[in-house]
């Protein structure tokens, strides 16, 4: 019987298990080799250069204001649509008429690729008659061309906003999630002993929406870091690199101007970054875990 | 149970006076103005779609046209390029979406019903493979489909999808798998099942629903990944839709109609899958993130 269950084991997972090391481990492995070496991607010859690559990360300005950008996106993307996400989740799950309807309508947009929402909002920051410079106009009753794209100051926020509108979606149904957990009797109780709506979400449901919350962080931090479809359409990394993210300058510097050593060092940073916060969020969910049982 | 028990009664000698209640209505109102701006950015390609490239050049881009101007659709699915794209995006999505569940399904079956001493570690490790960012990934696999004379096919794409598919496919089945009595296995096998009928005849049709939520979840992905047939695609005949989508806009770069119908065209699929299946859509989408 013993016997058997090993046989089956090996059998079962050999496959699933050597296209899991073929396609993610072994490339994974070989990124953190290839930076240390002056590979350019084509030529079989190669140098190891030690620590040379991540050693000129930090004389790298381009690298330096992607990393600075890339934090800036993380802190607005972990507020904005974990913010809009719970409070809409808490708006339908107050048993509003129509809550399906809405919901259905704020999740919409997650099934849209990044390429076609990055299309959708280069039109409306469109200078002429772009759908936010007509409010603008309409509201101000005066001429508004502003071109929010191709101006470094708002390059990079309008960006964020655009990648705020399609994530924002996600959270809710998380945060809606973690709302279903909640036991009704619980909160009747906090009811029928008079505490107010806003007591009632600040004492208990938020701290119950803890994990929920943990999840939308690092899923909003994590996504922050992969964030390329998006910006690759909307503005490229530009105007000036005002806009561009660790992700697509890695991308640019190993695929336009071919320094594959050089790139794969930017995607040991990346792979690092996104360990370390991995490994943060599983501490608070543990941490969590053992509060709230 | 005393406590709820007393309050209980303490709520049958309470009488609350009936009083207009405004809440429902102030959230009613707050809901379908978020809604509302919510859906403008698509409602505006909607509209900009069927309209002719000179009432978009007109300035009247959000208006809403005085007859539908059917032009753009036309156009765009009368282009044989079109065509190409949606067949390779489905050549790629369909069969990487079945092998991601077929290899998540042995995967995550034995982390279920066999477990060995270390497989919580294994499985950890395989989990995690959700979480890091592609690009890391990268350069080693652009070289190995390379070397393997694969760049510029759809192969690429296939692969590396089925293997980014494990994670997931993995995660939901295991915890799928897990709602399968044990009990019932262990009767099979005594009765001269083998491992692969308990799999196949037992725990796979009570998984169908596991298996609707990853088949939604994965084609949605798929059809709407950039990145991949960016890196592994050369020739305008191996494009997908998305990276079709992103090429064509260059030659139509000032017609907002064919641009917009374009989008729409390239996101049906999906939508459809997201409109039928919404269901299981969300909740693959929320257990794939909360579980994680």
């Amino acid at each position: 019987m013993n016997q058997s269950n090993t046989f089956w084991r090996v059998a079962l997972l050999a496959l699933p298990l050597s296209v899991f090391a073929l396609i993610i481990i072994w490339p994974l492995l070989s990124s953190f080799y290839y930076g240390f070496t002056n590979w350019n991607g084509f030529s079989d010859n190669y140098d190891f250069v030690g620590f040379e690559n991540f050693g000129k990360l930090f004389s790298d300005r381009l690298f330096m204001s992607a990393a600075i950008n890339t934090i800036i996106w993380m802190a607005i993307a972990v507020v904005l649509p974990t913010v809009l996400g719970l409070s809409l989740a808490l708006l339908i799950d107050s048993h509003v008429p129509g809550g399906p309807i809405f919901k259905t309508i704020f999740y919409l947009p997650i099934c849209l690729s990044a390429v076609v929402v990055g299309q959708v909002w280069v039109w409306i920051y469109q200078p002429d008659w772009g759908l936010l410079n007509t409010i603008i106009e309409y509201v101000t009753n005066d001429r508004f061309n502003y071109a929010w794209l191709a101006k470094p100051d708002s390059a990079l926020y309008s960006v964020i906003v655009a990648w705020s509108w399609q994530a924002t979606g996600l959270s809710m149904v998380i945060y809606l999630a973690g709302l279903t957990a909640i036991p009704g009797d619980l909160l009747e109780v906090c009811e029928l002993e008079g505490a107010t709506t806003w007591q009632r979400i600040r004492h208990v449901i938020l701290p119950l929406l803890t994990p929920a919350t943990v999840v939308v962080v690092a899923l909003s931090v994590i996504n922050s870091l992969k964030g390329f479809d998006i910006l690759y359409i909307m503005t490229g990394g530009g105007p000036f690199n005002s806009s561009d993210m660790l992700a697509m300058h890695m991308y640019n510097e190993s695929f336009k101007k071919y320094l594959m050593g050089y790139g794969s060092a930017i995607s040991v940073v990346l792979f690092l970054v996104a360990l370390t916060i991995i490994r943060l969020c599983f501490k608070q969910l543990k941490k969590v875990d053992e509060i709230y049982g | 149970m005393a406590d709820t028990a007393t309050l209980g009664s303490t709520s049958d000698d309470y009488v609350a006076p009936k009083r207009f209640n405004p809440w429902p209505v102030v959230i009613f109102i707050c809901l379908f103005t978020l809604a509302i701006l919510f859906l403008a950015p698509t409602f505006g390609v909607l509209l900009s779609s069927v309209k002719t490239t000179r009432d978009i050049a007109l300035g009247d881009l959000w208006a809403i046209p005085s007859s539908m101007y059917w032009g753009n659709y036309i156009e765009v699915l009368s282009n044989p390029a079109v065509h190409g794209y949606m067949l390779n995006t489905f050549l790629v999505a369909a069969p990487a979406t079945a092998f991601s569940i077929g290899l998540g399904t042995l995967a995550g079956y034995v982390f279920s019903k066999l477990p060995f001493k270390g497989s919580d570690l294994v499985f950890l490790l395989v989990v995690s493979g959700m979480f890091f960012p592609p690009q890391v990934i990268l350069i080693p696999l652009f070289r190995l489909f390379n070397l393997m004379g694969l760049i510029d096919t759809l192969w690429p794409m296939i692969i590396v999808h089925t293997a980014l598919g494990i994670p997931i496919c993995t995660l939901l089945m295991r915890n799928f798998f897990a709602t399968v009595p044990n009990p019932l296995r262990e009767a099979a096998i005594l009765e001269g099942a083998s491992e692969w009928q308990v799999l196949t005849k037992i725990a796979l049709p009570i998984s169908l629903p596991a298996i609707a939520v990853l088949a939604t979840l994965q084609f949605t992905w798929i059809w709407n990944d950039f990145l991949w047939p960016l890196i592994f695609t050369q020739s305008d005949e191996k494009r997908t839709i998305m990276l079709g989508l992103v090429f064509m806009k260059g030659q139509y770069s000032v017609a907002w109609g064919i641009q917009g119908a374009m989008s729409l065209i390239a996101s049906l699929p999906t939508l459809i899958v997201f409109l039928f299946f919404q269901r299981y859509f969300i909740k693959g989408m929320t257990m794939g993130a909360v579980k994680g």
